[in-house]
């Protein structure tokens, strides 16, 4: 834990809530930064992250995450009564550090954005918003409305500042996150007057979780699958996972880290966030759907990769392989698979920042992200090719980076389900993905950054990475090195979490 | 005590690596010197912890001395990061260390003209040494797998180290990313194996260190299936690491990289992690005689194999490269007979028995330690021929020996000792090699094995004598070829002085290490656990009577001079003409062996079908079926909006009497259901 | 005294006669023109039926009315305006864009 180096005690007030102002005065300010202005509005953008950044890691460091809850009542009329209640615990805390310092890095990333920077950098700041509060929320209907927040800058971010399909991937994305969101409501409906005592359905995470010991098998069977079906897609799951790549290949590079760093995740924090938490019986009897369905994506998601002729949709895919990691983790139901589904969800959000961030400088530097083009580019440029590498290796489960600890945890608690259900040879598709994960990313390394020099493309305009994009994937390679060498740093945090969650899910 | 600070030895070269990797430009050579210190500190630490050990009473019970501290835990396992030292990872790391200090003074000659590019290159040999080095204290397996892909990374790097500019050209630059790829992969597959491993053993024993896993009463409790399962699998990462059949083509292609990678490579870390890695888990691998028959197998095929390959290959680099997997193999052999052994004397509790297959374990690891030494001379022996010529081709070559004395007689001394010339190092650990193989052969049902294994090591020896020599021969003797010309004369002093170094070790080692230290290199079972050292080596007499006074020591002799003698007379005097038993390269078993028995393609075909072709499959059903439907879906939407959209026409006029019809038509339909409902 | 179905009828035809202009001319002036027959037409029935109920509301109701018929009028003719600028054009055949 970082408070076990320095224990920060001095209790700041209203610090969640702060952590939802600042961004979302910072991008009311940078929206304001429009016309002659336009080259502050970074500056503008950066300070507000940088803030909030430095409020996320000021709660990594706060010993007694407690005594930062907040709960206010919100709407209550007769019959239903909704609160703002912010609070975070082991499962959230990884999430809003990651949001807090993916955002700030991503604005660092693309400083050099000249087209219309102002909405760029607000879109960036509105998504904190809504991430920040889907992560800390403690309140459905609160939870629900950040959850929605987060598409609309996405959206945005997308149709307005994305490759040449822009328009088509955006509404892809939108109709097809929209419409689980849709259907992930109509579950939220159903916990929360299922769970209603006395009346009054009370949307606050407490009250539903002491209401659910009340569902019945059936109700939480089919509830299970609504949910899981809501979150699942946003993860995503094969064969809903199609928005997914497009959305990747046209949104900005900034737009793309916090898509697979931080939006992602809002899938699988959901899952164990409401699934797992209020359902237990419908986990069990999803149980094997899950495993299933996760493998699936493991494997589909690395064949997918091999074929793909874009490096962006290459590190798409891979992001659907290693969320399929973290689906059969969360499908052991057991205290190492839940725990180390919550680090693989924080490892892979940090790796797949600098993975997006390389391909991305891949297409503005070259000019082309095709790998059939591309041929020998390590010579001419050095530091994108060791970052490449960096991010490659880190991403495969290099030992000593931070994805190989999230691997080596969930293969295990998979390999203690596997023993349980005697299946071991369920193991092999894990062990399978991490051969077929070296094996497209050696050989996209070796199409794109060694071999012969390509002779397709006009290299005379191509250049190295500007100094912002160094600090900013310096930085996230710092970090993965740290949380590499130093797994408890991270994984500490979510042990009471998981072993509490396991100990409801009725398997140890 | 010196043993407590053991976790400098591989952080100090890692600091090299970190300090080299960010500022190596601005150094003197690229950061070398500095590179060679911290090789040079790990060697000097190494033998003062050595020292250490083997005069505490640790040394004699129990054996090891081993701390370690929390890192993290994995549910209620605990992760531990700690050292383990005991004979045998004393001896890794001494002749890690000192090989590589070697190797990299050596270094400084032969990357002198590569300019900007030295700081890479030594940044990611210290890294490499670090691999080793902490492979070598690691306190348990999680630790080791760290380190073992470390090293994995390194030659990945080092291999593809010209992957990019090459000097040579383009093609030169396609090989070698390729050949970098190849090798990752393939020793990927073996550390996915081994990964499996560790989680079989993680589950049965609760943890991964050495000293939980290894005792005795842990290893009894536990379902002898599961250790079969997991000692396979580990074997498995060791069959990728150490290049052993089926897993074994992608060394040969590991020449891409700078010589003195593949030296580094070869002899001093990388494949020898591999031997290390079995003799290191010898206590749990001979807990099932089959797992040990398996290694042992497996050692004498590749031996056999890789030496046929090298038998006419003509690039001086894959020679070496071949007799390398061949030397594994041996080193595998042993061990496996050894442990086959140990393990049928431990069921039977037959004493001797245990013994004698202790000697398998002396035998490989001596061999391990002396093939480090004479296979480093040699690759860098080649290193300074290829600097002098130019070409790796020894067709070009020839007649050197005037023009680079120092190199032709190191040359000639590595070549001694790896054909096994009585006397040299290699002769000791090979003739050794080949009595437990031998040994082996009379115990238990599947035994037989071991003498169809004993008898393709014979053949073996005498293949590598021979290659050995033709290679000699065809480099230093005979007429000299087109790059033989550009030769002008020895090599700088820095690459000479390890080259004498390398040779006097390659040419003594082996008897004082059998002779004087024996003891060091034993393993047995006292008092209920298994030790490494302490033991009671066979000694002096124990030896000279084990070699000398049996019959197939002399066969052996035999046909290694026969061999040199075949050598001699085909590429020295050329008076036979080995063209003359190939019909001039195109008999069948020429053109299989320099197709190296079509497993190249097999593996490219294999490998090109399961991941490119199921790939293929995936992308169609992703952007056909799955995308397909979703855009079938999405068009369905809007064409039927579309259609239905034609009714707007945008004329406000229309949209005025459409809205004016529907209130007429709504107050008649009010008044008639007012009218038919009973009225207002 | 005139009996309350005269005006109504008159304030039907009133309607009517707007409703037929705003769905047959082609000029949007004369279609606003028509719009504000109808208003009328309603402010009848609306003062009608305050003089025949003596209740004074109805009455308030048309001032009411009446004022915001003015900035209805003003509104709509600096759209048409404006549509002028932009399309140079009034007829409403020629201001046509908000098909689908």
């Amino acid at each position: 834990m970082f408070s076990d180096i320095f224990a920060f005690t001095y209790e700041i007030p209203y610090l969640l809530t702060l952590l939802l102002i600042i961004p979302l005065v910072g991008a009311i300010a940078t929206l304001a930064m429009g016309g002659k202005r336009q080259k502050n509005a970074k500056y503008v953008a950066g300070v507000f992250s940088f803030v909030t950044m430095v409020l996320s890691v000021i709660l990594m460091f706060t010993p007694d995450l407690s005594v930062y809850s907040e709960s206010y009542t919100w709407i209550e009329t007769a019959g239903v009564k909704m609160s703002y209640i912010l609070s975070v615990d082991g499962l959230s805390i990884l999430m809003v550090f990651l949001t807090g310092v993916l955002v700030f890095l991503s604005t660092v990333f693309s400083a050099r954005e000249s087209d219309k920077p102002h909405y760029f950098f607000a879109l960036i700041l509105a998504m904190e918003v809504g991430l920040m509060g889907v992560y800390m929320a403690g309140d459905y209907f609160l939870f629900y409305i950040m959850w929605e927040v987060t598409l609309i800058p996405m959206y945005f971010l997308i149709s307005w500042f994305g490759g040449p399909r822009r328009h088509y991937a955006a509404i892809k994305f939108f109709i097809y996150t929209h419409v689980a969101s849709v259907v992930m409501l109509i579950g939220i409906f159903a916990i929360v007057f299922g769970a209603a005592t006395g009346g009054i359905a009370d949307f606050s995470f407490e009250a539903v979780l002491a209401g659910s010991a009340a569902f019945g098998s059936t109700f939480q069977v089919l509830v299970f699958g609504l949910l899981f079906f809501g979150f699942a897609v946003k993860m995503p799951i094969v064969p809903f996972h199609t928005w997914l790549p497009d959305a990747h290949t046209e949104a900005p590079t900034a737009g793309s880290v916090l898509l697979a760093g931080v939006m992602l995740k809002m899938g699988s924090y959901g899952i164990i966030r409401v699934c797992l938490e209020v359902l237990p019986e419908g986990a069990q009897y999803w149980q094997p759907i899950m495993v299933f369905i996760g493998i699936l994506a493991m494997i589909y998601g690395a064949y997918a990769c091999i074929a793909q002729k874009d490096l962006k949709k290459m590190v798409a895919f891979s992001s659907i392989s290693h969320m399929g990691m973290v689906m059969i983790a969360m499908a052991c139901l057991s205290d190492i698979g839940i725990q180390f589904a919550i680090f693989q969800m924080f490892a892979h959000g940090l790796i797949s920042a600098v993975l997006f961030m390389v391909a991305g400088a891949t297409g503005h530097s070259v000019g082309t992200r095709e790998i059939p083009l591309l041929g020998g580019l390590a010579g001419k440029l050095p530091l994108l090719a060791a970052f490449m590498m960096f991010g490659f290796l880190a991403s495969l489960g290099l030992p000593g980076l931070v994805g190989f600890w999230a691997e080596f945890g969930i293969i295990f608690g998979f390999y203690d389900y596997a023993v349980s259900v005697d299946m071991l040879w369920l193991v092999i598709f894990c062990l399978l993905s991490l051969l077929l994960t070296a094996g497209y990313y050696l050989w996209a390394m070796q199409r794109t950054m060694f071999g012969r020099l390509t002779t397709k493309i006009d290299l005379s305009h191509i250049h190295d990475l500007s100094r912002p994009e160094v600090i900013a994937l310096g930085a996230v390679c710092a970090l993965i090195a740290l949380f590499g060498l130093w797994p408890d740093l991270a994984l500490s945090y979510l042990e009471g979490y998981s072993s509490s969650l396991a100990l409801t899910l009725g398997v140890i | 005590m010196f043993v407590e600070y053991t976790w400098l030895v591989p952080l100090v070269p890692l600091l090299c690596f970190v300090i080299v990797g960010f500022f190596g430009k601005k150094m003197p050579h690229g950061g070398g010197p500095l590179v060679i210190f911290g090789a040079l500190f790990a060697f000097v630490l190494s033998l003062l912890i050595s020292y250490d050990f083997f005069t505490s009473d640790a040394y004699h019970n129990p054996g090891y001395v081993t701390s370690q501290i929390e890192w993290f835990s994995v549910g209620s396992f605990q992760m531990n990061v700690g050292y383990y030292i005991d004979s045998l990872a004393c001896m890794m790391m001494l002749f890690a260390s000192f090989i590589s200090t070697l190797i990299f003074v050596y270094s400084i000659g032969y990357m002198h003209d590569e300019g900007a590019k030295r700081r890479r290159y030594f940044a990611q040999v210290s890294l490499f040494l670090t691999g080793m080095l902490g492979l070598a204290v690691s306190s348990n397996f999680l630790e080791m797998f760290v380190f073992w892909e470390i090293m994995g990374l390194c030659s990945y790097l080092l291999i593809g180290f010209w992957g990019f500019n090459h000097p040579k050209g383009d093609d030169a630059s396609d090989s070698a990313s390729s050949a970098a790829k190849k090798a990752f992969l393939v020793t990927r597959l073996g550390d996915v194996c081994l990964m499996g491993g560790m989680f079989v053993l993680l589950f049965e024993f609760g943890s991964l260190d050495y000293v939980t896993v290894f005792d005795t009463s842990m290893m009894a409790a536990v379902d002898p299936n599961m250790i079969m399962l997991g000692s396979l699998l580990i074997f498995g990462g060791v069959i990728g690491k150490s290049a052993q059949f089926p897993l074994l083509d992608w060394l040969p292609d590991a020449m891409a990289g700078p010589t003195t990678v593949s030296a580094l490579i070869h002899a001093a870390t990388m494949v020898k992690a591999g031997v290390y890695l079995v003799a290191r888990c010898f206590p749990l691998f001979t807990q099932n005689p089959e797992v040990m028959l398996f290694v042992g197998v497996i050692g004498g095929i590749t031996a056999f194999f890789a030496a046929t390959m090298a038998l006419n290959n003509m690039n001086i680099k894959k020679v070496l490269a071949y007799s390398t997997l061949s030397q594994l193999g041996y080193m595998f052999l042993a061990l496996g007979a050894g442990g086959y052994m140990m393990a049928l004397g431990m069921q039977s509790g037959d004493a001797a028995l245990m013994a004698a297959g202790a000697i398998g374990y002396t035998a490989g690891c001596l061999h391990m330690v002396n093939h480090a030494f004479f296979k480093a001379l040699l690759f860098l022996g080649s290193g300074s021929v290829i600097h002098a010529t130019g070409t790796e081709d020894m067709r070009e070559m020839g007649g050197l020996h005037s023009k680079m004395k120092i190199t032709s007689i190191t040359m000639l001394i590595g070549s001694l000792s790896i054909a096994g010339f009585p006397l040299f190092s290699g002769f000791w650990s090979k003739e050794i090699v080949l009595e437990t193989a031998m040994h082996a052969g009379d115990y238990g049902v599947e035994g037989y094995l071991f003498t169809i294994m004993w008898i393709l090591a014979i053949v073996t020896a005498f293949m590598t004598a021979f290659y050995m020599f033709r290679m000699w021969f065809m480099t230093f003797k005979g007429k000299s070829g087109h790059g033989a010309e550009h030769c002008h004369g020895e090599s700088p002093k820095s690459m000479t002085i390890p080259l004498i170094i390398l040779s006097v070790f390659a040419a003594a080692l082996g008897c004082i290490l059998l002779f004087g230290f024996d003891d060091y290199i034993t393993i047995g079972i006292h008092a209920g656990h298994f030790q490494v050292g302490s033991g009671h080596g066979h000694g002096l007499a124990g030896w000279l009577e084990d070699i000398f006074l049996s019959m197939y020591t002399y066969l052996t002799i035999a046909l290694v001079l026969i061999a040199i003698a075949v050598a001699y007379v085909m590429y020295n005097k050329a008076s036979v003409n080995p063209g003359k038993f190939n019909k001039n390269g195109s008999s069948w078993l020429y053109k299989a062996l320099t197709n190296r028995w079509w497993f190249p393609q097999l593996y490219d075909q294999i490998g090109w079908k399961l991941g490119n072709g199921v790939a293929k499959g995936v992308e169609f059903v992703d952007t056909q079926m799955i995308d397909g439907t979703v855009n079938a879906l999405s068009s369905a939407v809007v064409g039927s909006g579309e259609s239905l959209g034609k009714m707007q026409t945008g004329n406000v006029r229309d949209y005025a009497a459409i809205v004016m019809i529907g209130v007429v038509l709504l107050f008649v339909a009010i008044l008639a259901l007012f009218y038919f409902m009973g009225g207002l | 005294m005139i009996p309350i179905e005269v005006y109504l009828i008159f304030a039907a035809v009133l309607f009517a006669i707007g409703a037929y202009g705003v769905v047959v001319k082609n000029n949007t002036i004369v279609v606003l023109m028509c719009i504000e027959l109808m208003l009328n037409a309603a402010n009848i029935n609306f003062i009608v039926f305050s003089a025949f109920t003596t209740d004074v509301l109805g009455q308030v109701f048309v001032i009411m009315s009446i004022s915001v018929a003015a900035a209805e009028v003003a509104v709509g003719i600096a759209i048409l305006l404006n549509a002028y600028k932009i399309k140079g054009t009034i007829e409403a055949d020629g201001l046509a864009s908000m098909r689908w």
